[in-house]
């Protein structure tokens, strides 16, 4: 290793300190990318609090953008083996990282997981879907659920 | 671990859960709106709508088609991620006897204009099954060719859009008793009928050009029925405006033998193509489609040739890499549904279909979308007649 490796701090809801490469995030992530850019975070004392992303989330986001930094010439099929191993987390961990993966604005990261609740959704019968994403109260009166069982049968 | 899932619902706040729905192609969105009331409330609202038609990156296309002998509509659905498959489309058509001169006219933002009988005309959204039915009996008891309906020759037709007005457009030109040529645009805004006869071109006969209109960039294509002679050929009736004018077709047809040429849609620019007949040697010939793409719409020297080995070739769409997606009909030696790159080298031919195409028969593609008409927008939890539709129409 030649010159240190520039880190910058992460701050968890839990107030837990994250300490990254500046380049991994600068890469990845639109918003801390402008605030390096223009001025606002200091390498002395700032610590980007990130009140909405968990300690846990907060790790697993790190790793994605760490793999994705210096794996990027990886080939083509190993990434995606690593991406779908990455994202074989339960539906709130899902959301917890589409939360987070909006806030810092990771935006292949956003399309990844875009792209996974896409393929949960596809080709699904609609008891299918509320049982994946956990719908238990679909907010419909019991006439317009009959009326929709009616009209469409072929969802159900 | 089971019962400590939470609800999406709870969870994600709802412009996220509507990033989600933009990027989710409309023909799932459909069965979406059944999973819950809030779901069926983001969906159904005209403005996600709108956006998911705009700027979804999982747009999804057709091609609809008839087949005569079968009295059916058909529709082949394009999507990168799946393989393409041919289904049977049911129109809105009450009574499905009365329905005895199947021709699709058009489309226009996810609807497809289809020809009822003799006297109306339907537009229809496959996806949503969204319809309006439209009575031309005013052109019909004038008409110099009566009995004849609308698709064949003696007339003109196109379907489109005004952004301008937020108004669907179909338009007919059509020749009366008296060998006088008429010019009809109907507006499904105000549900009625406006004459235009003063826009048409003076000198024009409007025989010399092909019926079928095609739809780009808020204006109907008519391409003559000869293209020897290139020079104004395209005739361009621009539906903001009201206003014809005329492009001219690229040089080379004029100098070789081509037949059955015809217009299309092509990533987004207008696309001229017909039957290419080349000769190997003084006795031998050979057939090939030759498609003409303007590459920079109205700039005469962008237009751009390709040359596909196979003799009837009806291009559809681009896919995602930009290969040429098509049909053969049966008149032709391959038969099928066939993706080309733009250097004429076949990467995929789908054989096993339910039905052949029918030999450029009026059939269009269109893109899926959820886009109500804008008389369905203030009424559509009381699904009024149509008759009621008329009278509401007048609070826009």
């Amino acid at each position: 290793m030649g010159s240190p490796v520039k880190k910058i701090m992460l701050c968890s809801s839990e107030k837990e300190i994250f300490s990254v490469e500046e380049q991994v995030m600068v890469q990845h992530s639109v918003i801390i990318n402008n605030m390096i850019e223009d001025g606002s975070y200091n390498h002395e004392e700032s610590k980007i609090p990130l009140d909405c992303v968990d300690s846990k989330t907060l790790k697993k986001v790190i790793d994605y953008c760490t793999h994705h930094t210096h794996h990027h010439n990886d080939n083509q099929e190993d990434l995606e083996a690593w991406d779908a191993q990455f994202l074989n987390v339960d539906s709130n961990g899902l959301y917890d990282l589409l939360m987070a993966a909006n806030y810092l604005e990771i935006r292949n990261l956003l399309d990844l997981i875009y792209g996974t609740i896409k393929n949960m959704i596809k080709g699904k019968k609609i008891d299918e879907i509320r049982r994946i994403f956990n719908i238990k109260d679909h907010g419909f009166t019991p006439e317009e659920e009959e009326q929709n069982r009616k009209e469409y049968p072929h969802f159900y | 671990m089971e019962k400590k899932q939470k609800s999406i619902h709870d969870i994600l706040p709802h412009d996220l859960i509507h990033t989600i729905f933009l990027r989710v192609p409309a023909k799932h969105l459909v069965r979406l709106k059944c999973v819950s009331k809030l779901w069926y409330s983001l969906i159904s609202d005209p403005h996600f709508a709108e956006l998911h038609f705009q700027y979804s990156p999982a747009a999804t296309k057709a091609f609809i088609f008839t087949i005569n002998y079968t009295q059916a509509y058909w529709a082949l659905f394009i999507d990168d991620n799946d393989a393409s498959r041919i289904k049977k489309v049911y129109p809105p058509f009450k009574n499905k006897n009365l329905v005895c001169d199947f021709k699709v006219l058009g489309s226009c933002r996810g609807y497809v204009l289809l020809h009822g009988n003799l006297n109306f005309l339907v537009v229809w959204n496959p996806l949503t099954g969204s319809n309006k039915r439209l009575s031309y009996s005013h052109i019909g008891s004038r008409r110099k060719h009566k009995g004849v309906s609308l698709p064949k020759k003696f007339h003109l037709y196109g379907f489109g859009y005004d952004v301008s007005r937020d108004d669907y457009l179909v338009v007919i030109a059509w020749q009366d008793k008296d060998d006088h040529y008429h010019f009809d645009c109907f507006s499904l805004r105000t549900n009625s009928w406006i004459n235009l006869d003063a826009a048409l071109p003076k000198s024009s006969g409007l025989m010399e050009w092909q019926p079928h209109g095609l739809l780009l960039n808020g204006a109907i294509h008519w391409l003559p029925s000869s293209l020897k002679s290139y020079r104004d050929a395209i005739l361009i009736f621009d539906l903001k405006e009201r206003t014809f004018s005329m492009i001219s077709a690229p040089e080379q047809p004029a100098m070789s033998e081509c037949y059955y040429s015809s217009l299309a849609l092509l990533g987004g620019c207008l696309a001229l193509y017909y039957l290419n007949k080349y000769y190997l040697n003084n006795d031998s010939y050979c057939y090939n489609t030759h498609i003409w793409v303007m590459k920079e719409y109205k700039v005469h020297s962008s237009w751009t040739l390709y040359q596909i080995p196979c003799g009837n070739f009806q291009p559809l769409c681009l896919s995602s890499n930009g290969d040429i997606i098509g049909t053969a009909s049966i008149f032709s030696r391959k038969v099928g549904c066939f993706i080309y790159n733009v250097r004429g080298d076949l990467l995929e031919h789908i054989k096993k279909l339910p039905c052949q195409f029918p030999f450029r028969e009026t059939s269009t593609v269109y893109t899926e979308s959820l886009l109500p008409l804008p008389t369905d927008i203030k009424d559509k939890d009381n699904r009024p007649s149509d008759s009621e539709r008329c009278q509401t129409r007048k609070e826009n």
